[in-house]
C-alpha cells in the first residue's frame, strides 16, 4: 500500500514553472523583449513533453493495484 | 437506461461500484496526474501565439522604419496644446504635445493599463487616463499615478519645413 508521490510532485512543480514562465512571457511581450518571449515560449513548450514523460513513467507506480508495489 | 445500473459489478474500474476498492487510489492519483499533464499542454499551446507574434516582430523590426508622417503644421499647434493623430497605423492612436516653442513629445496614447486613451491635460501639466485615473509624466511617458506600470511608447518626432513629423516608435527599455 505504499504510494508514490514522486510523479504528482514532479508534475506540480512543472505546473508551477508553467505559471511562472507564462507570467514572465506576457510581461516581456509587453516590454517588447521578443527574444525573451521566444525563450519563455520554448521553455513552456519543452515542459509539456517533460510532463508527459513523468506521467508515463509514474502512472503505474504506487497505489494498491494488482501490480502495486 | 436505468437498468444499466443494476448490472453489478461493472466490468471496468469505477468509483461508484468499486466495492472491493481495487485500484481506487491508483485511479485517483493517475487521474490527477493526467490533469496536470494536460494543464502543461494547455500552457504550451497558450504560449504559442505570443511567441509567433514575437518572432514576427523580431524579423520585421530591423527595417521597421515607417514612412515619416506629417502630424501638424507648426503654426497650428500652440505651446501647451496637444493634438491627436495616428501612428504608425490607422489603429494606433497617439497624441502630440507641444511643451515649449521647440520641444515636442508624442506618445502612443493607449493606456498601458487597459488601453483607454490617455489625454494631455494642460491645466495639470500631465497626461491623464480617465478610466482609472492613471497619470503619466509628459516628459518621459513614465507612469506616475494610478494602475499603469509601464511607460507609454514614445514616438520620435522631427520638426522641419515648418511642420512636425512622426518618425518612428521608440522601443521600451525594460
Ligand atoms: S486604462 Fe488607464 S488607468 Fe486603467
Amino acid at each position: 500500500m505504499k504510494r508514490s508521490y514522486v510523479g504528482v510532485i514532479g508534475l506540480l512543480i512543472i505546473l508551477g514553472l508553467n505559471i511562472v514562465f507564462t507570467q514572465l512571457l506576457v510581461h516581456q511581450f509587453f516590454y517588447e523583449n521578443y527574444e525573451a518571449v521566444l525563450l519563455y515560449m520554448g521553455i513552456n513548450i519543452l515542459l509539456f513533453p517533460v510532463a508527459i514523460f513523468i506521467y508515463k513513467k509514474e502512472k503505474n507506480k504506487g497505489g494498491a493495484g494488482k501490480n502495486g508495489k | 437506461m436505468t437498468d444499466r445500473n443494476n448490472k453489478i459489478p461493472f466490468d471496468e474500474d469505477n468509483y461508484t461500484h468499486n466495492i472491493t476498492k481495487n485500484n481506487e487510489r491508483q485511479l485517483d492519483r493517475r487521474g490527477f496526474m493526467k490533469t496536470l499533464a494536460g494543464a502543461a499542454g494547455v500552457f504550451a499551446v497558450a504560449s504559442l501565439p505570443w511567441g509567433a507574434i514575437a518572432a514576427k516582430e523580431l524579423m520585421g523590426l530591423a527595417d521597421k522604419e515607417y514612412p515619416h508622417q506629417k502630424i501638424v503644421d507648426l503654426k497650428d499647434i500652440a505651446v501647451g496644446d496637444s493634438i491627436g493623430f495616428h501612428f504608425p497605423s490607422d489603429h494606433d492612436s497617439a497624441v502630440l504635445v507641444r511643451l515649449t516653442d521647440n520641444k515636442f513629445v508624442a506618445y502612443q496614447n493607449a493606456c498601458t493599463h487597459l488601453r483607454c486613451p490617455v489625454y494631455w491635460v494642460k491645466e495639470e501639466e500631465t497626461m491623464i487616463c480617465p478610466c482609472h485615473h492613471g497619470k503619466f509624466d509628459v516628459n518621459t511617458g513614465a507612469p506616475t499615478a494610478g494602475p499603469p506600470r509601464r511607460p507609454l511608447p514614445e514616438i520620435i518626432i522631427e520638426v522641419h519645413d515648418h511642420a512636425v513629423y512622426a518618425v518612428r516608435v521608440k522601443r521600451y527599455e525594460a
